[in-house]
């Protein structure tokens, strides 16, 4: 038995327009829900690039005790240059650290009214994973050269935990909301199934094979599924073009938002969830609906 | 062509089988009218043939297929190897004559060079090529009930069933459409014709198989409808 794509597609666009405001339902909630997936993605985009940001940022400062000779400085930073965790490591002279400090108060006098400069020399330590920052720090700890050490797990932590409530808010909503456009689409191809039971009964009288009947109400499932994907596709690309590009140009330090290429994924990954939507609803509602 | 061996049909909850111990046979291009009171179990015997219900106890073989047994995807082959006819022609109403007919052909997946040539050649064999883009409600009940055997002919079964047809009928028009079912079952079709019509079937003389209360109580050739009413 052949599969006739154009046949069974025309069967569900009758049978949608027969039953369009049901249909337009389901459309709605498969799209508020794919919506709500996209948002958090997007959320979940831009706290990856922060953290990006945050992880290209000097992760651990070791502060040097006062007075060491430059050949210990030195022979420090070639060890620690010499550790597989580490990507690169800077030294910041004093006044290299003045300089800094004069520029980030540029606005306030409080630097002129420093006289001596007392700034420690530091050397500012990337890593390769900033999840080995611990073991960098402990490996420092100790040193007679080093005085202090700062890092900044803190800020990373702190992401990461934002990343994890973001990641959670989002899963409950969309799924509760996928739960409801399920239910929708199952109720909507009930609906069609019923409106057709006399011809899916002729239709299982002369032979019709079970997946022949099935298929029209199945696509009929998928293509309010992908509508609804291409609904929330469509507001999510508006939400990026005249909110999220706007606030770009205000906030230019900041990255908020995806790239092309993130947003990409993101579309191919909505499409696939509103069509299994699409799919698994109308399959409920054809095992409970269409005993064959 | 139809076999039953020691079928007994009794539905959930029921308290008495509706079918009990049934054993008969029905040869390739048998005419045979199932005759007795409502509610003796014609239906159910015409049930089982279409594997709509599975026997209680005993065996079903139609065209070759053992139903009892059969996997569910086989049901619509054997469904197509029967043709159904019903009291109340099951036309769908959005739909002509010929369009009742070829979706018939349609959802078995056959192609439609097929569908244009055997659909007008069944109507003309009912009579009905001048109604072809006719809608049911613009038939009469017998040139509906000629579509309705139309779509059940077309593909050919080698089984026409028969539930009540000419229940909505009048006299001369039943005996219409029972002249349009020898004429195809000359051709080789088998018939089996349920059926409460007793001057139809006195008329016809064929082969009688009368149920009372889930019983074969007869079975005779040429035989007559027989029951005191």
């Amino acid at each position: 038995m052949s599969f006739r794509p154009f046949y069974f597609l025309r069967e569900s666009l009758i049978s949608f327009k027969k039953n369009w405001v049901i249909s337009i339902a389901a459309i709605t909630t498969v799209a508020l829900s794919l919506l709500v997936i996209g948002f958090f993605m997007l959320v979940a985009f831009t706290i990856n690039s922060w953290m990006k940001m945050t992880e290209q940022k000097v992760e651990i400062v070791a502060f040097l005790v006062e007075g060491i000779p430059a050949e210990s400085i030195e022979a420090l930073q070639s060890e620690i240059m010499s550790w597989p965790e580490v990507k690169r490591v800077v030294y910041v002279s004093k006044e290299e650290a003045l300089e800094r400090l004069k520029k980030e108060f540029k606005d306030s006098d409080i630097i002129s009214m420093v006289e001596e400069n007392l700034l420690p020399v530091s050397l500012e330590i990337s890593l390769k994973d900033p999840q080995k920052a611990d073991t960098v720090y402990n490996r420092l700890k100790g040193r007679p050269e080093i005085d202090d050490i700062r890092h900044d797990r803190k800020m990373v932590e702190r992401l990461l935990a934002l990343t994890r409530t973001a990641r959670w808010i989002g899963i409950v909503f969309a799924s509760l909301l996928a739960f409801a456009s399920l239910v929708l689409i199952a109720n909507a191809i009930r609906l069609a199934i019923y409106a057709r039971r006399k011809e899916v009964a002729i239709m299982r009288l002369v032979g019709a094979s079970n997946w022949f009947i099935r298929w029209p109400f199945l696509l009929e499932g998928i293509l309010q599924g992908l509508i609804g994907a291409l609904v929330a596709i469509l507001l999510l690309y508006v939400v990026q073009v005249a909110v999220v590009e706007r606030i770009k140009e205000v906030l230019v330090f900041l990255p908020i938002g995806s790239s092309h290429q993130e947003f990409f994924r993101l579309v191919i990954g909505l499409l696939v969830t509103g069509i299994a939507m699409g799919a698994a609803g109308s399959t409920m509602a054809l095992r409970r609906y269409l005993r064959v | 062509m139809i076999e039953l061996k020691n079928v007994t049909m009794v539905y959930k909850g029921a308290h008495r089988p509706a079918l009990r111990d049934i054993n008969v046979e029905i040869g390739r291009g048998e005419f045979v009218f199932l005759v007795g009171p409502s509610g003796c179990g014609k239906s159910t015997f015409i049930r089982l043939l279409l594997r709509e219900i599975i026997p209680t106890k005993g065996e079903v073989i139609v065209a070759g297929h053992n139903v009892v047994n059969l996997r569910r995807w086989r049901v619509s082959q054997l469904r197509r190897n029967i043709g159904c006819v019903f009291q109340d022609y099951k036309l769908l109403p959005n739909k002509t004559a010929y369009e009742n007919v070829a979706f018939a052909l349609e959802v078995i997946g056959k192609p439609n060079r097929i569908i244009k040539a055997q659909v007008p050649e069944v109507l003309r064999l009912v009579g009905l090529e001048d109604k072809a883009n006719s809608y049911p409600d613009e038939l009469s009940g017998g040139e509906q009930q000629r579509v309705s055997i139309a779509r059940a002919f077309v593909n050919r079964p080698a089984i026409i069933l028969a539930d009540e047809p000419t229940g909505n009928l009048d006299p001369a028009t039943s005996s219409d459409i029972m002249t349009l079912l020898s004429k195809i079952n000359r051709t080789g079709t088998t018939i089996l014709v349920a059926t409460h019509d007793r001057e139809m079937v006195d008329n016809m003389r064929k082969r009688v198989l009368a149920l009372e209360e889930g019983v074969l109580v007869r079975d005779q050739l040429r035989g007559v409808y027989g029951f005191e009413e």
